[in-house]
C-alpha cells in the first residue's frame, strides 16, 4: 500500500470511531449497519472481486447466519458460540454452494446462486416449526461480555467496528499471502493457473466458502442490530444491495466494500428529502455510475491518481520515490 | 534409463476427427525433442493430453515412469512437468515478480502451510534471479499487462520454469515474436538447458529456430507421427516436405 493510501486509511479510522460521539442514535444504527454490511461485501469481493466468480446468494448468508444467532441465542446458547456457528454452517454451505462453479461461470453460476438465495427464502418462510415464517423472530438480545452490555446502540456500533476491523484484518492477511495471488490467478486465467500447479477446485471452493463465512458472521450481528429479523430482509434484493456495494466501491479493490456499503447505506436515506423520488434518484445514480467508471469509486479514483501524475512532471520521480510492496 | 517422458499409443478423437492417432514417442533426459507439423496436425492436442487438459482415448503417458494419463494438469505439474501455451498467457493484472512468484508457489508446502507462511512462499529471491536471467530486472514491478508482447513470451516462458521443472513442453515459443528477441529467447532457453539439464519438448514453426535448439525432431501430419530423425535429416526428408508442402498421395 502506497503512503496516500495509508492516509486515506488512517483518516478513515478516525472517522470511523469519532463519529458515533456526534451522531443521533438512529446515526449509529445506520453506521453500525455500514459497519455489517461492509463485512458480508467483503466477504462478497473475495468471492467475486478476487476469486472472479460471481454470486448473488450472500444475502442468503447474510440470512442463515442471522437465523442461526437468533435461533440459538433464544434458546439459551451464549453468544459466543451462535456466532461461531453462524460461521462454521455458512462455511460449509458455501463451501457446497461452491461445486456448481467447478462446472459452471458468469451468468449460469448468476443463476444457480440466485436459485439459492430463493431456496433459503423459502425455507426461512416456510418452516415455521423453526424459523417462525412471515412473523419472523423479535427480541433477539445484544450479547454481553465480561460484564460488557453491547446493549445500547453506542456499545453496539464498537462491538461491530471491531469485529469488521479484526475480520477486515484477517482478510487482509489472507489476500496477502500465497492464498490471494492464488486467488486472482483464478480470476484471471483458471486454465493458465491449473498448469502452473495451482488447485483451481479447491481454492474455488475456499473462495466461496470464506467468502459465506464472512456472510455468515455479518448475520451474526446483523439479528441482535435490527433485534427483528424476518425473511423478507434476505430475500434477492439484500444479494443485489450486497452485489451493488461491491461493484460500486470497486470490484477486486480490497477497501472498495467499505466505500460501496457507506454509499449503500447512507445514500438511501440522505436522499429521504426528495420524498417519493429517493428510488428513481438513487437508480439514476448507479446506473450513470456504472456507465462511466464500471471499475468502481476505487477505480475512478486509481485512473485519476493516474492521469495526475501523467500531467505532472515530477510524476516519475513520485514513482521512484514509493516503497515497493 | 528410464525416459523423462513416456508415450504410448496415444489417441484423442473430436467427434469424427482423430486429432492425435495412436502416436508413441519418448523424451530422454536433457534431450531437446522438437515436434513440427503442418496446422491441425495434433501437435497442441498432444500437448495438451500429456499435461492433462485433455483426457485422451486411449493410450498412456508417463511420467519418470510414473503413469499421469487422467491427472489434473495441477498434479501432472506438481511431478516437475511444466508448459506454456500457444497463446500467451500471463496474468495481466499482477506483477511480473507476482507472475513468477504464483508460478512456483503451489510447489512449496501444502496450502495451508502457504496461507500462515511468508507472503513471497520463500521464493522472493528465485524470481529476482528468473527475473535477472531472462533480462526483465527493470520491470520486475510493472504489471505484466504493460509488458510488450516479446516481453509477455520470455514472461510465459519464465514461469514454465519457476517451478524447476524436470521436463518443459514450449508450445510455439517463436510465435509472433520479432527477430531479436527470438534471438535473445532462443539463447536464453539454451543457456537453461546447459545449466540445469532440465529436458524440452517444443512445438514450432519456424524452422530455423528448431533446427538450431533441438537435439531430435518428430513430424506429425495429420495426427500420425510421419518421421523422426536428427533435425537437418528431417529437412530433407521427402516425406516431411510432401507433408508441409501438398503433392500426390
Amino acid at each position: 500500500m502506497n503512503r496516500l493510501g495509508a492516509i486515506a486509511v488512517g483518516v478513515g479510522t478516525i472517522f470511523a470511531i469519532a463519529a458515533p460521539f456526534f451522531l443521533k442514535p438512529f446515526g449509529i444504527y445506520l453506521i453500525s449497519m455500514w459497519a455489517v454490511l461492509t463485512i458480508a461485501a467483503l466477504g462478497l469481493n473475495l468471492t467475486l472481486g478476487y476469486a472472479g466468480q460471481v454470486s448473488l446468494a450472500q444475502g442468503a448468508f447474510v440470512g442463515i447466519g442471522a437465523y442461526t444467532v437468533a435461533l440459538l441465542t433464544q434458546a439459551g446458547c451464549p453468544y459466543v458460540v451462535a456466532f461461531v456457528s453462524a460461521s462454521v454452517l455458512c462455511f460449509a454451505i458455501g463451501w457446497v454452494l461452491g461445486y456448481p462453479a467447478l462446472r459452471v461461470q458468469h451468468h449460469y453460476l448468476a443463476f444457480v446462486t440466485l436459485a439459492f438465495t430463493t431456496l433459503v427464502f423459502l425455507v426461512l418462510r416456510n418452516e415455521e416449526w423453526l424459523t417462525n415464517g412471515i412473523y419472523g423472530i423479535s427480541g433477539i438480545a445484544r450479547p454481553i461480555f465480561f460484564g460488557w452490555s453491547t446493549g445500547k446502540a453506542l456499545d453496539f456500533y464498537f462491538f461491530c467496528l471491531g469485529t469488521l476491523a479484526m475480520l477486515a484484518l484477517a482478510t487482509w492477511w489472507m489476500l496477502g499471502s500465497p492464498w490471494g495471488r492464488a486467488f486472482v490467478a483464478l480470476r484471471e486465467n483458471p486454465i493458465r493457473a491449473l498448469s502452473l500447479g495451482v488447485d483451481t477446485r479447491r481454492y474455488t471452493l475456499m473462495a466461496f466458502a470464506i467468502g459465506s463465512s464472512l456472510g455468515g458472521l455479518s448475520g451474526a450481528l446483523y439479528a441482535p442490530l435490527v433485534q427483528f429479523i424476518e425473511p423478507n430482509s434476505f430475500a434477492l434484493g439484500m444479494s443485489f444491495n450486497l452485489l451493488l456495494m461491491v461493484i460500486v466501491g470497486g470490484s477486486g479493490y480490497f477497501f472498495g466494500p467499505f466505500l460501496g456499503a457507506l454509499v449503500a447505506v447512507l445514500l438511501p436515506e440522505w436522499m429521504r428529502i426528495t420524498e417519493g423520488y429517493y428510488l428513481l434518484i438513487y437508480a439514476m445514480l448507479i446506473m450513470v455510475m456504472m456507465a462511466f467508471c464500471p471499475s468502481g469509486v476505487l477505480g475512478l479514483a486509481e485512473r485519476a491518481l493516474k492521469a495526475m501524475a501523467q500531467r505532472d512532471p515530477s510524476g516519475p520521480a513520485l514513482r521512484a520515490g514509493e516503497t515497493p510492496p | 534409463m528410464t525416459a523423462v517422458l513416456q508415450v504410448t499409443n496415444l489417441r484423442k478423437t473430436f467427434g469424427g476427427i482423430t486429432a492425435v492417432n495412436d502416436v508413441s514417442f519418448d523424451v530422454h533426459e536433457a534431450e531437446i525433442l522438437g515436434i513440427i507439423g503442418p496446422n491441425g496436425s495434433g501437435k497442441s492436442t498432444l500437448f495438451n493430453c500429456v499435461l492433462g487438459q485433455l483426457l485422451p482415448n486411449g493410450g498412456e503417458v508417463r511420467v519418470d515412469g510414473k503413469p499421469t494419463t487422467g491427472m489434473r494438469p495441477c498434479d501432472v505439474n506438481r511431478l516437475g512437468v511444466s508448459r506454456t501455451f500457444q497463446l500467451l498467457q500471463v496474468f495481466p493484472q499482477l506483477s511480473v515478480r507476482d507472475n513468477l512468484i504464483l508460478a512456483g508457489q503451489e510447489h512449496q508446502g501444502s496450502m495451508y502451510s502457504r496461507l500462515i507462511g511468508r507472503a513471497d512462499a520463500g521464493l522472493g529471491d528465485a524470481a529476482r534471479r528468473m527475473i535477472e536471467f531472462f533480462r526483465l530486472s527493470h520491470l520486475a514491478d510493472e504489471q505484466a499487462a504493460a509488458l510488450s508482447y516479446g516481453q509477455q513470451k520470455l514472461l510465459d516462458v519464465a514461469m514454465a520454469f519457476m517451478a524447476g521443472p524436470r521436463l518443459v513442453l514450449l508450445d510455439e515459443p517463436a510465435g509472433g515474436v520479432n527477430l531479436t528477441m527470438l534471438a535473445h529467447l532462443r539463447e536464453r532457453l539454451r543457456a537453461y538447458h546447459a545449466e540445469r539439464k532440465a529436458t524440452f519438448v517444443v512445438i514450432e514453426h519456424q524452422m530455423e529456430f528448431v533446427m538450431a535448439l533441438c537435439t531430435r525432431v518428430l513430424v506429425l501430419a495429420e495426427g500420425r507421427i510421419i518421421a523422426e530423425g536428427a533435425p537437418q535429416d528431417i529437412r530433407r526428408n521427402p516425406t516431411v516436405i510432401e507433408a508441409y508442402l501438398g503433392g500426390r498421395r
